[in-house]
C-alpha cells in the first residue's frame, strides 16, 4: 500500500526548529527532518530518545581492559613465564606495573572502534549504501521536514506554509 | 696399515687412557675396543703412506682429495645450518665413516706448535675431522699459548696456501720437481759449490737428523737465523758463561724484576713468561714481585710494570751501566767509570730493591746488542741470580740462529760460491734488511728451493717451491727445552698436494719419504727408552730428567760498558718492536690477528710510527677524530741510515721523548687477501738484526692523512675510578678491601649496598650459577682470550673500514685505560671549572708516571639485565643458571638492548658477514669456513650477538656428566677465554659449588662488580688491581 | 544555546552564507589544480621516491648502510620516529581537546589538523619497522606465538608498548577523522555532476542523509570519541618517552620525560599545523575561514608549550646536578659542551628562545613571521630528539666504548623521503577531501559569522 508524504523545505535552522515545535504541538507527528548540520534541540523537539552510544562504549572499554589483562597474564605468566631482567613472573599483580600501558591502550582501542561500528550499524551507514535525503540541497543550505499525510494534505501544507516553509512537495512512496 | 703393538704397549695405552685430566680423551675412554683406540692415537685413518709416499702412489690414491671433499661438505653444512636465513644446502655425508669420528663429538689430539719463535704444547680439538680449536697441554710446564698460537689453526685453512709444488712459477708434479732438484743438487756438489739449507732455528731432533744425512750426502751447509733474533744474547752468554745457549728464566721466583726494554710478556724469547710472571703477581702471597721497566716504546710488559721509566733508546745502555755500578758498589765489586744517567733516581730505587732481593731478583734486557747482554749477565752474576731465577741447567733451544752467517751467505752467493739454496721456514727476502740484496744474489745461484706454504716474497724469486704441510698436517717432534721432548702429529689429512719439508729432504737424500716412521724410529732409539711411543704420542710431551751442567760467570765488561755509555746526543732514535698479534709477520694473512687490537694502541690492521705527545707537538704531528669518531693521523717520511719509508704517525702516551717505535711484520706481499699491503715493512731498517737505531730523520708529509682503525677511541677513565679499582700492595696487606670499599646507597632504611636495593623478590638459583672472575692483577692484556673467543664462537672479521665505523664484533674486548694528569682531587685543589676538568681528563697523562690498566670486558650476564627488559620480542632472556641468553632466530634487530647495555658488549650484524664479497675474509671462502665451530651458529645480518659464556660448552659438560650419571665436578665447565688464559686471570665456574675456584674468587675481598651502582647484578667479577709500589707513588 | 562575549571577533569573515561555505569547501575538489599545487606535488613526489629508494637499499643490504655503530644503536631513525609522532599530536588534540572545551575556533582547522596527524603518524610508523635489522620479521612484535608454540612477546618492553600505542592512536584518529568526513562527503556527493565522482563520493559518504537521529548519534559519537582520544593523545607520547625514561642510559633515564615529551609534541604539532595551514589557506584560498584569529590562537599555544619545554630543559639540568650522579652530570655537561654542543644549542635557540617572540601581538599576528617560527620550531624539535638520543648514547658509562655518530646519505635520504611522502599525502588530501568540516562549521555561521557580528 502506497503512502503519501509531504516535504516542507525550510532555509533556516531556527525556523524549522520552531516549525517542528509548533506542528508537534498540534499533535501531528513529524516523521523526519533532514538538515546539513546538527540542529541543537531538534532531537527534543522531535521527541527522540537520547542515544545510548556512550553506555555501549563504556562496556566495550571494560571488555578491552579485561581482554588485555587476560592476554598479558596468559602470555607472560601462565603459558611461558620467562626470567626477564630479573623481573617477577609470578603473578599478575606483581607484573601489573608493566602491563598498565597496554591495558590502557586496549581499553581505548576497543571502546573507540566497537562504538564506531555500533554507530554505523545503528544508522545503517555503510560503503555503497545508496540512501540520500529526498532533496540533495539538504546537505548544502536547505532544511527538509517530512510528514506522512493521512488524507489531511491540505492542512499540513497550510501548516508548513505558515511555519515558514519555502517550498512544499507532495510525493507518493510505494 | 696399523702398526703392530705388543700387549705391553696395549697395557700402557690402557693406563694412559685412565688419565682423566684430558677432558678431550673422555670420548676415547668411551671407545670399547682397544684397536679403535689405537687407530685414534695413530690417526691411522690418515693414509700417511699415501701422502708421504712417492708421487705415483699419491696420484693413484684419491683418498686425500675425497677426504677434502668430506671436510668441505661439513664446513658448508656448518655454515648453512648456522646461518638463520641461509638457503638449504646439501650436506655431503661420510662415504666411509672413520671409526674415531662420532658426529657431534670432539676428538682431542696432543701435538705441538713451533714456528721458529713461539713454542707451545697443544691439545687440538677435532670436529668431524677438522681441527678447530687449540688449548695448552698441561702436561708440559713450559712454553704456552699466546694470541698467535691460538690463531694458528686458521692458517691451516688459508686459501692463499699453495696447492701444488711450483717449478719456476709453473705448477708441476712432485716427480719432475724432485728429479730436477736432485739433479741440481748433484750439479752443485760436483761443481764444488756450497749447498746451503737456510732455515729458522730448528728444535726438532729428527729433523736435525734428516738435515744431517742430507748435508752429508751433498756436503751441504745448514745456516739458521731468527727473525726476532737472540744472536747477540747467545754470543754474550758464550762470552760470559762459555756456552752459546739461552737459559730458562724464572719470573715465578723473582721478587724483583728489572727489565731493560725486554717485552718478556710479549715477544721476548718465550711465551711461557706470562704464566710465571702472573703466579708471582698474586698479592696474597706476601712476596708479590716488584717490576721495574726501562723502555722507549710503551710495551705490554711496560704497561704491567709497577715502575715504568720511558728511556730514550740510545741512553738505555748508560742507564744499564749505571745500574751495574750501583749494584757493583753494594757488592764491593769494581765499578766502571761512566757518566750518570738522567734516570738515576729510578735506577737507584731499582738497584736498592734488587740488592734487597739478592738471589731472588732478575735483570733482563731486550734488543739485539751483545754489550747490553754482557752487562746484564754481569749484574745478574753480582746478584747471584744464576741457578735461582736464571736456570742454565734447563736450557731453552728456541733461538739458536747466528746473524753473522746470513751476511756471509749473501756475500758467498754474490761471489758465486753457492750452488744451491734451500729456504726452510724462512723468508729472507721479506724479513732481512738486505732482503733485496738477497733476492738479487739469488740470481747467481743455480738452484733455489723454498719450502714455503705460500708464494711469499722469497718463494716468488725461488726456482722451485715445494710447499710444506701446515703443522696441523705434519708429523714431527721438538726439543724446546732441556728434558722436554714434544711430538707433532697430524690432525687432518693434507688439504692440498703438499709435502712435508722433511719428507722432501728425505726424498732428495734417498731415504724414502716416510717421515712418520723416521720420527717414530728416532724416538724409539734415542729418546723414549722403555716408554712406549703410544704413550708419548698420547701425552704429546715426554719429559726426561736430563739437565745441563751449571755454568759459572767469567769475563769483564769494561769495554762493553764503555761502548754502551756512548750517547747519541739528541738524535732521533728508532726502536723496532713486534706486536703480540702479528709478531714477525709470518701470520700476516690471519684476519683474526690483523683485527686483534694492539694491547696498547688498540689499533688494528696497521703498523705506525709511535711518537711521544711532547715530541709530536714539537714537530707538529697530529691525530684527530673525524665526524664518526674514527682516528686520522699525519704521515711522515722516516729515514734511517739511507732507507726511507712513508709511515703514519700515531701519538703514543708513555713513549720516550725523541724515540720512535715501529712494528715489524707488516707490509707483506704474497701472503693472501687479508695480509697483503697492510702497513709498511719495517724490516728494511733492521740492519744486522738491530732493533734500535739512532740518527733517524722524520719529515712531515703535507696534505696526506692516514686512516687508522682503532677499537678504542677514548683513552682515559674520565675520573670514573670505580671502573678499574686499584690499590697498592702495602695498603692491601693492611686491609684486603682497600681500593674496593663497598659502595652504599642512601635509602629510607639507611645506607644499603646497591644489590640489596631491589623492588622485587629474586628468582631461584638452584641448579648452577655460572660466574666468571677476572683478576686485573694477572691480566697482562695479551689478547689470547680474544682470539680464543673468535675461534670458538665463529665471531666474524669485519675489516678495517668497519672498525673505523666503530663496528668491531669482538665478543670479548680488552679495555685499556691511561691515567690522566687531571683528577677530581687536583681539580678541587687548583679549582678548575668542571668543563675544563673533563676536557683535561680526556687527555692521557704526558708525565713519566703514566699508569696503564687492562680490563677484559665481555657480556656481564647481569641477573637484572637491562637488555632483557627492553627486547620487544623476548629474544634475550635469562636462564635459570644465571646466563643472559641471546635467541638469534627470534631477534628482529631493534638494537634497543645494545643501547640499554651499560657495558656496551652487544654486537650487531650490520651486514651479512658470511658469504659476502664485501667482507672477503675466512667466512667468505669455503676453505676458511672449515674452521667454523659446528656447535655455534654463524649469525645472519640484522641480528644482535654477544658473549654467551660458551653456553654450548656448558651444555656439553652437563650432558657428559648426565651420561656418566654424576654431578658436575668443580671447575669442570670452562669457557674458551678461561681455557686460553695462561696467566689464570680468568676463572670460570659454578659459584653455587663451594669447591669451585670461582666461588672463592667471588668471596675475595678484592672482588667487585663493574658499575655495581646500577644494580645490574652481573655474573662477572673483577678483582682489584694491586700495584707493588710505595704509597706516595700511585 | 551557547554564550559568548559580544566583543569577540568573528571566526568566519566576509559575510559567508551557508551556501557560500558549501561552495568554498567544494571548490578545490571540483575545480582544477593550480600550478603551485603541481609544483609542490612533483617536488614532494621526487623526495618521496628518493626516500623509497634509500629504504629499499637499507632493507636489501643491511642497517650497516646507516651511520650507526656499536655504541650509538639509534640515531636518525628513532629521532625521525619521535619527531613525526610528535607532529602527529596536534590534530587529535585540536579536534578532541578543543571539542571538549567547546572551542569553536577549532572548526575551521580541525579537519586538516587531523589529516596531518594521520599522515604524520604514517611516516612515524615507517621507522620502527625499517630500523629493524630484519624488517621482514616485523610481525614478531605482534602478540603471536612463534612457530614452535609458546614464545610470545615481552610485555615489559616499552617498544612493545609503542606498538600498541601507535597502532591504537593511528586507527582511532583515522575513524575519528572519517566519522567527521561522512556528512561532508555526502555534501560533495549531492553536488557531484561527473558520474565517476558521484560514484566515488557515494561510496565514501556511506549513504549519509542528515536525518535528525543520525545527527544526534553523530554528536554523541564525536563527544565520546573526543573523550577517548584526549587521554590517548597524552598516552601515546608518554609511552614513546618511556622508550627512554625506562632505560638506564644517563640522559634517557629521566622521570620528567612523559609531560616533557607531550608538551614538546603539542609544540611541534601546532608548529606543523601552522606551516601547512598558512600554505593551504593561500593555495585553496580559505582566508575567510582560517583567519588571523586562528593563527594567533595557535601561536599562543606554541608560545605556552614552548615555554613548558624550556622549563623541562632547565629542570633536567638542575636534576642532573642535584642528583650527584657523576654519569648523569657528565651526560648533561657533555650535551652542552661536548662534541655535539651545536645540536644542543640549536635546540635551545629554536625551542626556547624563538617562541618567546610570540609575546608580541604584532609578531604573533604576522603571517610571514608565524610561518618562519613554525619552521624554526620544527627544526628545533628535530634537534631535541637528536640530542636526547645521540648525545646520551655516544658517551655513556664506560669511556672505552665512547664514539661518535655521523649520518650517511641513506640516513638523510630516508628522512627527506618521509617529508616527501607526507606532503604527497597532504596535497592529494587537499584536492580530494573537504578540507574544512563544513557541516559543523555551518552550525556557527550565525553565532560567529561576521554578518551577525555587526
Amino acid at each position: 500500500m502506497s503512502k503519501k508524504v509531504i516535504y516542507g523545505v525550510y532555509d533556516d535552522d531556527d525556523v524549522i526548529l520552531q516549525a517542528v515545535k509548533d506542528i508537534r504541538a498540534k499533535g501531528i507527528h513529524v516523521d523526519e527532518v533532514y538538515s546539513p548540520f546538527p540542529i541543537h534541540g531538534l532531537d527534543h523537539a522531535l521527541g527522540l530518545k537520547p542515544s545510548r552510544l556512550a553506555i555501549a562504549s563504556f562496556i566495550y572499554g571494560c571488555i578491552g581492559l579485561s581482554l588485555g589483562l587476560l592476554m598479558m597474564w596468559y602470555m607472560m605468566i601462565q603459558d611461558w613465564p620467562q626470567i626477564i631482567g630479573g623481573k617477577p613472573n609470578f603473578s599478575l599483580l606483581q607484573n601489573l606495573p608493566a602491563f598498565v600501558p597496554i591495558a590502557f591502550e586496549l581499553t581505548v582501542f576497543f571502546a573507540a572502534h566497537l562504538m564506531v561500528i555500533t554507530y554505523l550499524m545503528r544508522c545503517k551507514l555503510y560503503p555503497g549504501s545508496s540512501e540520500t535525503s529526498p532533496d540533495p540541497r539538504t546537505t548544502d543550505d536547505k532544511f527538509l521536514m517530512e510528514i506522512e499525510a493521512h488524507g489531511n494534505e491540505a492542512d499540513l501544507i497550510a501548516l508548513m506554509k505558515e511555519t515558514g516553509a519555502q517550498e512544499i512537495k507532495e510525493e507518493q512512496i510505494a | 696399515m696399523v702398526n703392530v703393538t705388543t700387549n705391553l704397549e696395549k697395557e700402557i695405552i690402557k693406563m694412559a687412557t685412565k688419565k682423566t685430566y684430558f677432558q678431550g680423551l673422555g670420548e676415547l675412554v668411551n671407545n670399547p675396543e682397544l684397536e679403535k683406540f689405537q687407530k685414534d692415537e695413530f690417526a691411522e685413518q690418515l693414509p700417511t703412506e699415501a701422502f708421504l709416499g712417492d708421487d705415483e702412489k699419491l696420484s693413484e690414491s684419491s683418498t686425500s682429495r675425497r677426504d677434502f671433499l668430506k671436510f668441505l661438505g661439513f664446513s658448508t653444512a656448518a655454515a648453512s645450518l648456522a646461518a638463520c636465513e641461509a638457503p638449504i644446502q646439501k650436506v655431503i655425508p661420510f662415504v666411509v665413516k672413520p671409526e674415531e669420528t662420532i658426529a657431534g663429538e670432539a676428538n682431542w689430539y696432543a701435538s705441538s706448535f713451533y714456528d721458529g719463535n713461539d713454542f707451545a704444547s697443544l691439545l687440538i680439538k677435532n670436529r668431524e675431522g677438522r681441527p678447530i680449536f687449540l688449548k695448552t697441554n698441561d702436561l708440559c710446564d713450559k712454553g704456552g699459548i699466546n694470541a698467535r698460537v691460538q690463531a694458528s689453526v686458521l692458517n691451516l685453512y688459508d686459501s692463499a696456501r699453495l696447492h701444488t709444488p711450483l717449478a719456476n712459477g709453473e705448477e708441476a708434479s712432485w716427480s719432475t720437481i724432485d728429479a730436477s732438484i736432485v739433479k741440481g743438487l748433484n750439479a752443485a756438489k760436483e761443481a764444488g759449490k756450497q749447498v746451503v739449507l737456510l732455515s729458522s732455528t730448528i728444535i726438532s731432533p729428527s729433523t736435525k737428523a734428516v738435515i744431517k744425512e742430507f748435508a752429508s750426502k751433498y756436503n751441504a751447509k745448514h745456516i739458521s737465523y731468527d727473525v726476532l733474533s737472540a744472536s747477540a744474547m747467545l754470543d754474550a752468554n758464550l762470552e760470559s758463561y762459555g756456552t752459546r745457549t739461552l737459559p730458562t728464566y724464572h719470573f715465578d721466583k723473582a721478587d724483583v724484576v728489572v727489565s731493560f726494554a725486554a717485552d718478556f710478556l710479549g715477544d721476548w724469547l718465550d711465551t711461557g713468561h706470562g704464566k710465571d710472571y702472573a703466579t708471582k703477581r698474586n698479592p696474597k702471597a706476601a712476596t708479590m714481585s716488584r717490576h721495574f721497566q726501562f723502555e722507549s716504546n710503551l710495551s705490554m710488559t711496560g704497561a704491567n710494570a709497577d715502575y715504568r721509566t720511558p728511556v730514550k733508546a740510545s741512553e738505555m745502555g748508560l742507564a744499564l751501566v749505571n745500574l751495574y755500578n750501583l749494584i757493583a758498589t753494594k757488592a764491593g765489586a769494581s765499578t766502571v767509570n761512566v757518566a750518570t744517567s738522567d734516570y738515576s733516581t729510578q735506577i737507584q730505587k731499582a738497584a736498592n730493591d734488587l740488592w734487597k732481593a739478592k738471589g731472588k731478583s732478575l735483570v733482563v734486557a731486550g734488543g739485539n746488542d751483545k754489550n747490553t747482554h754482557l752487562v746484564v749477565n754481569a749484574i745478574n752474576d753480582l746478584l747471584s741470580n744464576n741457578d735461582s731465577t736464571i736456570d742454565f741447567t734447563k736450557r731453552s733451544n728456541l733461538k739458536q740462529g747466528i746473524d753473522a752467517d746470513v751476511s756471509t751467505l749473501i756475500s758467498d752467493m754474490n761471489a758465486g760460491k753457492v750452488g744451491a739454496v734451500i729456504a726452510y721456514n724462512v723468508n729472507p727476502v721479506y724479513n732481512l734488511a738486505q732482503g733485496s740484496e738477497f733476492a738479487s744474489a739469488l740470481a747467481k745461484v743455480d738452484l733455489s728451493v723454498s719450502f714455503a706454504e705460500k708464494k711469499d716474497e722469497t718463494a716468488a724469486v725461488m726456482s722451485f717451491v715445494c710447499p710444506d704441510h701446515n703443522y696441523l698436517e705434519s708429523w714431527g717432534d721438538a726439543n724446546p727445552y732441556t728434558g722436554i721432548n714434544a711430538l707433532v702429529q697430524p690432525t687432518i689429512n693434507p688439504l692440498f698436494n703438499t709435502r712435508q719439508a722433511q719428507s722432501s729432504l728425505m726424498t732428495w737424500t734417498g731415504l724414502g719419504a716416510d717421515f712418520y716412521s723416521y720420527v717414530k724410529n728416532y724416538w724409539n732409539n734415542n729418546i723414549l727408552g722403555s716408554t712406549s711411543w703410544n704413550t708419548a704420542l698420547h701425552d704429546g710431551v715426554f719429559m726426561t730428567s736430563d739437565s745441563e751442567k751449571t755454568v759459572s760467570y767469567k769475563g769483564s765488561i769494561s769495554s762493553a760498558a764503555a761502548a754502551l755509555a756512548k750517547l747519541s746526543g739528541d738524535s732521533i732514535d728508532l726502536v723496532l718492536y713486534s706486536k703480540t698479534g702479528i709478531g714477525s709477520g709470518e701470520f700476516a694473512n690471519n684476519p683474526w690477528l690483523q683485527e686483534l687490537p694492539d694491547p696498547i694502541t688498540k689499533n688494528t690492521w696497521d703498523n705506525y710510527l709511535t711518537i711521544s705527545p711532547r715530541y709530536a707537538k714539537e714537530l707538529g704531528f697530529e691525530n684527530e677524530n673525524v665526524s664518526n669518531g674514527a682516528l686520522n693521523g699525519d704521515v711522515a717520511d722516516l729515514t734511517v741510515n739511507g732507507v726511507t719509508l712513508k709511515v703514519p704517525v700515531l701519538i703514543q702516551p708513555g713513549q720516550a721523548y725523541k724515540t720512535l717505535g715501529l712494528a715489524v711484520g707488516y707490509g707483506r706481499n704474497g701472503v693472501g687477501k687479508a695480509g697483503d699491503g697492510i702497513g709498511v715493512n719495517a724490516f728494511v731498517f733492521a740492519n744486522n738484526f738491530n732493533t734500535t737505531h739512532s740518527g733517524a730523520t722524520l719529515v712531515k708529509v703535507e696534505n696526506t692523512v692516514h686512516e687508522f682503525a682503532s677499537t678504542q677511541l677514548h683513552h682515559t677513565m674520565m675520573g670514573r675510578d670505580r671502573i678499574v679499582k686499584e690499590t697498592t700492595l702495602e695498603a692491601f696487606l693492611n686491609d684486603p678491601t682497600s681500593g674496593n670499599e663497598q659502595m652504599m646507597l642512601a635509602t629510607h632504611k639507611g645506607p644499603k649496598a646497591p644489590e640489596k636495593v631491589t623492588l622485587w623478590e629474586e628468582h631461584d638459583r638452584d641448579v648452577h650459577w655460572w660466574n666468571l672472575s677476572i683478576d686485573l692483577n694477572s691480566c697482562t692484556g695479551c689478547g689470547a682470550c680474544v682470539i680464543a673467543c673468535h675461534s670458538e664462537n665463529n665471531v666474524p672479521v669485519v675489516g678495517k673500514q668497519e672498525i673505523r665505523n666503530s663496528r668491531d664484533m669482538h665478543w670479548l674486548r680488552i679495555d685499556r685505560y691511561y691515567s690522566s694528569d687531571m683528577t677530581a682531587e687536583s681539580a678541587e685543589e687548583d679549582d678548575v671549572s668542571t668543563i675544563d676538568k673533563f676536557l683535561a681528563m680526556e687527555v692521557a697523562s704526558t708525565s713519566e708516571t703514566l699508569k696503564v690498566v687492562f680490563q677484559p670486558v665481555m657480556c656481564q650476564h647481569c641477573n637484572h639485565a637491562p637488555c632483557e627488559t627492553v627486547c620487544p620480542v623476548a629474544a634475550t632472556s635469562h636462564s635459570r643458571e644465571g646466563l643472559n641468553h641471546m635467541t638469534y632466530n627470534r631477534c628482529v634487530g631493534t638494537r634497543y638492548c645494545a643501547n640499554n647495555c651499560p657495558y656496551k658488549v652487544r654486537r650487531f650484524n650490520w651486514f651479512n658477514y658470511a658469504d659476502n664479497e664485501d667482507f672477503d675474509f675466512y667466512l667468505n671462502d669455503d676453505l676458511g669456513k672449515m674452521v667454523l665451530n659446528p656447535d655455534v651458529v654463524v649469525r645472519s645480518r640484522g641480528v644482535m650477538e654477544k658473549c654467551s659464556m660458551c653456553v654450548h660448552m656448558l651444555q656439553k659438560v652437563k650432558l657428559d656428566a648426565k651420561k656418566d650419571g654424576r654431578k658436575l665436578r668443580a671447575d669442570e665447565a670452562q669457557t674458551a677465554c678461561s681455557i686460553a688464559c695462561d696467566t689464570g686471570a680468568l676463572t670460570f665456574g659454578d659459584v653455587l659449588n663451594e669447591e669451585s675456584k670461582v666461588f672463592t674468587a667471588s668471596k675475595d675481598p678484592r672482588a667487585y662488580h663493574l658499575l655495581e651502582e646500577l644494580n645490574t647484578q652481573p655474573s662477572v667479577w673483577y678483582q682489584t688491581k694491586v700495584r707493588n709500589v710505595t704509597e706516595n707513588n700511585i | 544555546m551557547h554564550y559568548e562575549s559580544p566583543i569577540r571577533e568573528p571566526l568566519i569573515l566576509q559575510d559567508k552564507t551557508l551556501h557560500d561555505i558549501t561552495e568554498d569547501v567544494a571548490r578545490p575538489i571540483e575545480g582544477k589544480a593550480n600550478k603551485y599545487w603541481w609544483a609542490l606535488f612533483i617536488a614532494a613526489l621526487l623526495a618521496f621516491m628518493w626516500g623509497a629508494g634509500c629504504l629499499a637499499y637499507t632493507a636489501g643490504t643491511g642497517i650497516g648502510v646507516w651511520g650507526l655503530n656499536k655504541t650509538v644503536g639509534w640515531a636518525w631513525d628513532i629521532t625521525n620516529f619521535v619527531w613525526w609522532v610528535g607532529i602527529g599530536h596536534a590534530g587529535t588534540l585540536i579536534s578532541a581537546v578543543l571539542l571538549l572545551f567547546r572551542q569553536k575556533w577549532r572548526l575551521s582547522i580541525n579537519r586538516s589538523a587531523e589529516a596531518m596527524t594521520i599522515f604524520a603518524v604514517v611516516q612515524a610508523g615507517l621507522f620502527p619497522i625499517f630500523h629493524m635489522g630484519r624488517p621482514w620479521l616485523a610481525y614478531f612484535v605482534l602478540p603471536l606465538p612463534n612457530n614452535f608454540g609458546s614464545l610470545w612477546v615481552n610485555f615489559n618492553s616499552p617498544l612493545l608498548w609503542d606498538v600498541f600505542a601507535i597502532s591504537t592512536y593511528l586507527t582511532v584518529s583515522l575513524v575519528f577523522w572519517y566519522m567527521g568526513l561522512i556528512p561532508d562527503f555526502a555534501m560533495i556527493r549531492d553536488r557531484a555532476v561527473k558520474p565517476m565522482a558521484k560514484k566515488i563520493y557515494t561510496i565514501l559518504s556511506f549513504g549519509w542523509s542528515g536525518k535528525a537521529k543520525h545527527w544526534q548519534r553523530f554528536e554523541e559519537l564525536s563527544l565520546v570519541l573526543a573523550g577517548l582520544a584526549t587521554p590517548l593523545v597524552l598516552s601515546v607520547h608518554t609511552i614513546v618517552s618511556m622508550d627512554f625514561a625506562t632505560s638506564i642510559i644517563p640522559g634517557w633515564h629521566t622521570t620528567i620525560f612523559p609531560p616533557y615529551f607531550v608538551a614538546g609534541a603539542i609544540f611541534s604539532g601546532f608548529a606543523m599545523v601552522q606551516t601547512l595551514l598558512l600554505v593551504m589557506r593561500k593555495v585553496v584560498n580559505m582566508e575567510a575561514y582560517i583567519t588571523i584569529k586562528h593563527i594567533e590562537y595557535m601561536n599562543i599555544v606554541i608560545m605556552v608549550t614552548g615555554s613548558i619545554v624550556g622549563v623541562a630543559y632547565i629542570t633536567e639540568l638542575f636534576i642532573a646536578w642535584y642528583s650527584g650522579v657523576e654519569f648523569e652530570q657528565y651526560a648533561f655537561l657533555n650535551r652542552a659542551t661536548g662534541p655535539y654542543w651545536w645540536a644542543y644549542w640549536s635546540m635551545m635557540t629554536c625551542n626556547v628562545i624563538s617562541p618567546q617572540f610570540m609575546w608580541f601581538k604584532k609578531l604573533r599576528t604576522s603571517i610571514a613571521f608565524t610561518f618562519f617560527i613554525s619552521i624554526v620550531v620544527n627544526i628545533g624539535m628535530w634537534f631535541e630528539r637528536f640530542v636526547i638520543i645521540v648525545t646520551s648514547l655516544h658517551r655513556d658509562y664506560l669511556p672505552s666504548s665512547w664514539t661518535m655518530f655521523s649520518p650517511t646519505f641513506v640516513d638523510i635520504g630516508i628522512f627527506v623521503g618521509t617529508i616527501g611522502f607526507f606532503f604527497v599525502l597532504f596535497l592529494l588530501y587537499a584536492r580530494t577531501f573537504p578540507v574544512i568540516a563544513q557541516a559543523e562549521l555551518k552550525t556557527i555561521v550565525k553565532s560567529s559569522g561576521s554578518q551577525n557580528k555587526k
